[in-house]
């Protein structure tokens, strides 16, 4: 039986859906239309010609668009592979283990959640000197390794889940560790999912941490590398090139959420996150 | 062992001919461009320097570098060289994390007097503190009043004779503006009202306005509940509010720059820095003027400074000091002004002939260098950019109609206060008893 959709509902759906389409659509209008700064039709929503993928060349020859792809993969795929690791071990202990302290210490993690990243930005960055990990690509990943939302999430997952399976499999003679690999992350895939969604996107768009973190260009990201050539200071900006180049910015994460649009919906469902 | 032993030497003489290392923190002004310049620039002079090699790191806006200057110095990376926004030389004074100039100017053989005469008199302010120098002027700015030629020929407005006063400024604007039903098809005047231009602004104009704006001596103090400040938001106010000429609330910085090329604003305050940047975007006739006065005339300094932060090895800050002094030479400094609009610091760079004929064949830029005369220091304090911030949340509340100018000022003096309070118990009210 399909359930009907209050009218209202479904009005600011929409409304909200639109307000969140319209950037995009600037930015895919203004990245192929061939104008320089001073167009008449410059902010227009509505494309007008002439059409040419010139924004595009000069947005792709105006940045090393290759290196900072590659940089933004390894370091969001290395901080989530990380973070898959920590962020069920840690939530396999909030969620089943007994021991002394376990509340205050899981309020300690939460609590984490609170700090504004700024303020830690120079703490972090004795830290990596000392290390040796100042201005490297694991640098910038490093203070994100553990994630306080992370184990919040998995352990609310693996508390969803019945514990007959684990008795099941510790009869079976299985190790805890087994018991998490085997039996509780199969389970909680769509939880892990949706903190994937959440730690990439977030990783991906992050500006001030890879900016502070680094200092050779060789190890740019994708958001430091379009701001070398996109911000302006004192004066402004051609919108076309800063289009295209944010487009190249974003394109995988849109292509990424198209392709996988009914998993990750059904992840966010599931998990509980809207 | 043979083998080693030449290997080992070959190392030992390698490490002897290696070029000193050296970064240069910079923030980007406009596009690609700019960028691409300087990264020429370097390597030209790591060309003609074999035994130094310097790295260009982009680091973001004027605020970020700050940002990433303080955090890298205090985990123990500084930089080598940081084009610094000139008003913030101060605060690392104060921090005690900037190497003063003058033992370096003393080895060359000059005097700091002498090192400094040869820039700007108006720039001289934030680049010494207390009679010695701290930063060398590498590119500066106004801000100026940019219009559009055929937008006053339109109104019926003189392009010859740009506003000099404040009330023809107002009176200006109200013409240029355009009305087709209920929108604005042309605004008389914009400016961008976002941080950093704001605050840079508002200090032009109560300058302007008869105001200090700050305690140019001493960066406990700040003046936002002066007469001079409070006219200069109520002039504001009166621009959005009353006369109806520019428009309500905060525009960045690319939607007044795109309006006034499209024809949408027959005026417009921006920074010299982005001459160039107008010139190639501009399609039609457009003229350049002094910010236009009340009382006096007078429009603070904009730009930035070379620093040299402090615990950096002696080979790497003698390396830097050698960038330093070849960046801001006559020759470079011209045409990196000539590049980007900004102007050049080294007054001799304009008797360099390719200069001479650039004046002559953009007498936009001359405006910028003849305002010179009036320019003031920029606004420095301690913990300068939350000083500022203080003020431009006042100034925004004020120009989206949140606020009354006295209201909104008496709160961002209170609040700029608060901010500097550390430092001014530690100096000005910390007396003998």
């Amino acid at each position: 039986m399909k359930r009907e959709i209050p009218l209202f509902a479904l009005l600011l759906t929409c409304a909200a859906a639109l307000l969140w389409f319209i950037p995009f659509a600037w930015m895919a209008v203004a990245s192929f239309r061939h104008n320089g700064a001073g167009a008449t039709d410059l902010a227009s929503l509505m494309p007008s010609g002439p059409f040419s993928l010139a924004n595009f060349s000069d947005a792709w020859s105006s940045g090393h668009f290759p290196l900072w792809y590659l940089n933004t993969v390894l370091v969001c795929g290395g901080i989530l592979i990380v973070q898959c690791i920590t962020v069920s071990l840690a939530g396999y202990a909030f969620a089943r283990m007994r021991f002394a302290g376990q509340n205050t210490l899981f309020a300690l993690f939460l609590l984490q959640l609170m700090l504004v990243p700024p303020i830690l930005i120079v703490p972090n960055l004795a830290t990596l000197v000392a290390l040796h990990l100042y201005d490297t690509l694991p640098g910038i990943m490093a203070p994100y390794f553990a994630s306080a939302f992370g184990v919040f999430l998995m352990r609310q997952t693996f508390r969803t889940l019945p514990r007959e399976y684990e008795e099941a499999a510790l009869v079976d003679g299985a190790s805890r560790l087994q018991i998490i690999i085997r039996v509780l992350l199969p389970l909680s895939l769509p939880g892990l999912t949706a903190f994937a969604i959440v730690s990439v996107t977030t990783h991906w768009n992050e500006f001030l941490w890879p900016l502070m973190a680094t200092s050779s260009p060789s190890n740019q990201v994708l958001t430091v590398g379009l701001a070398t050539f996109t911000a302006g200071a004192e004066a402004g900006s051609e919108w076309g090139v800063i289009a295209a180049g944010t487009f190249f910015v974003a394109a995988p994460l849109l292509i990424a959420f198209v392709v996988f649009q009914r998993r990750f919906v059904s992840s966010f469902t599931f998990s509980g996150i809207k | 062992m043979r083998f080693q032993l030449a290997l080992a030497a070959c190392l030992l003489t390698g490490a002897a001919h290696a070029a000193t290392d050296i970064d240069l923190f910079f923030p980007v002004s406009v596009q690609g461009k700019l960028a691409n310049e300087m990264a020429r620039l370097v390597e030209v002079f790591n060309k003609d320097h074999p035994d130094i090699h310097v790295t260009p790191v982009y680091s973001g806006s004027y605020d970020d570098t700050n940002l990433k200057t303080h955090a890298a110095i205090q985990a123990g990376k500084p930089p080598a060289v940081v084009i610094m926004s000139a008003n913030f030389v101060r605060e690392y004074v104060i921090s005690d994390e900037i190497v003063q100039l003058d033992p370096l100017i003393e080895k060359d053989g000059m005097t700091e007097a002498a090192f400094m005469d040869q820039f700007w008199p108006a720039l001289r302010l934030n680049a010494t503190e207390d009679g010695h120098a701290y930063g060398v002027p590498f590119h500066n700015s106004t801000p100026l009043l940019y219009y559009s030629v055929d937008a006053f020929k339109d109104a019926g407005l003189d392009p010859d004779h740009a506003p000099v006063t404040w009330q023809e400024w107002i009176d200006a604007a109200t013409k240029l503006t355009k009305h087709e039903g209920s929108t604005t098809t042309r605004w008389g005047l914009m400016m961008p009202g976002t941080y950093d231009y704001c605050g840079w602004i508002t200090s032009g104009l109560a300058m302007s306005n008869g105001g200090e704006f700050y305690n140019t001596g001493y960066g406990g103090e700040v003046y936002y509940t002066q007469p001079s400040t409070i006219g200069a938001v109520r002039f504001l106010d009166n621009m959005v509010h009353k006369a109806k000429a520019m428009p309500e609330g905060v525009t960045d910085t690319n939607a007044v720059t795109t309006a006034f090329f499209q024809g949408r604003a027959g005026m417009m305050i921006l920074s010299t820095g982005s001459l160039s940047f107008v010139r190639d975007n501009m399609k039609t006739p457009y003229r350049t003027a002094f910010l236009p006065r009340s009382l006096v005339n007078a429009a603070p300094i904009g730009g930035a400074s070379l620093i040299l932060p402090k615990g950096n090895s002696p080979e790497r800050q003698a390396a830097a000091w050698v960038l330093i002094k070849w960046l801001t030479s006559p020759e470079i400094a011209g045409g990196w002004s000539r590049f980007t609009g900004y102007f050049a610091p080294r007054i001799a760079a304009y008797d360099l002939p390719e200069m001479k004929t650039f004046i002559t064949a953009h007498p936009d830029a001359k405006v910028a260098l003849d305002q010179l005369v009036y320019a003031r220091g920029w606004f420095s304090t301690y913990n300068v950019v939350g000083v500022r911030k203080a003020l431009e949340d006042g100034v925004q509340a004020v120009l989206s109609g949140r606020a009354t100018p006295e209201a909104a000022m008496a709160k961002a003096q209170q609040e700029a206060d608060a901010l500097m309070r550390p430092y001014v118990e530690q100096t000005a009210l910390k007396v003998p008893e």
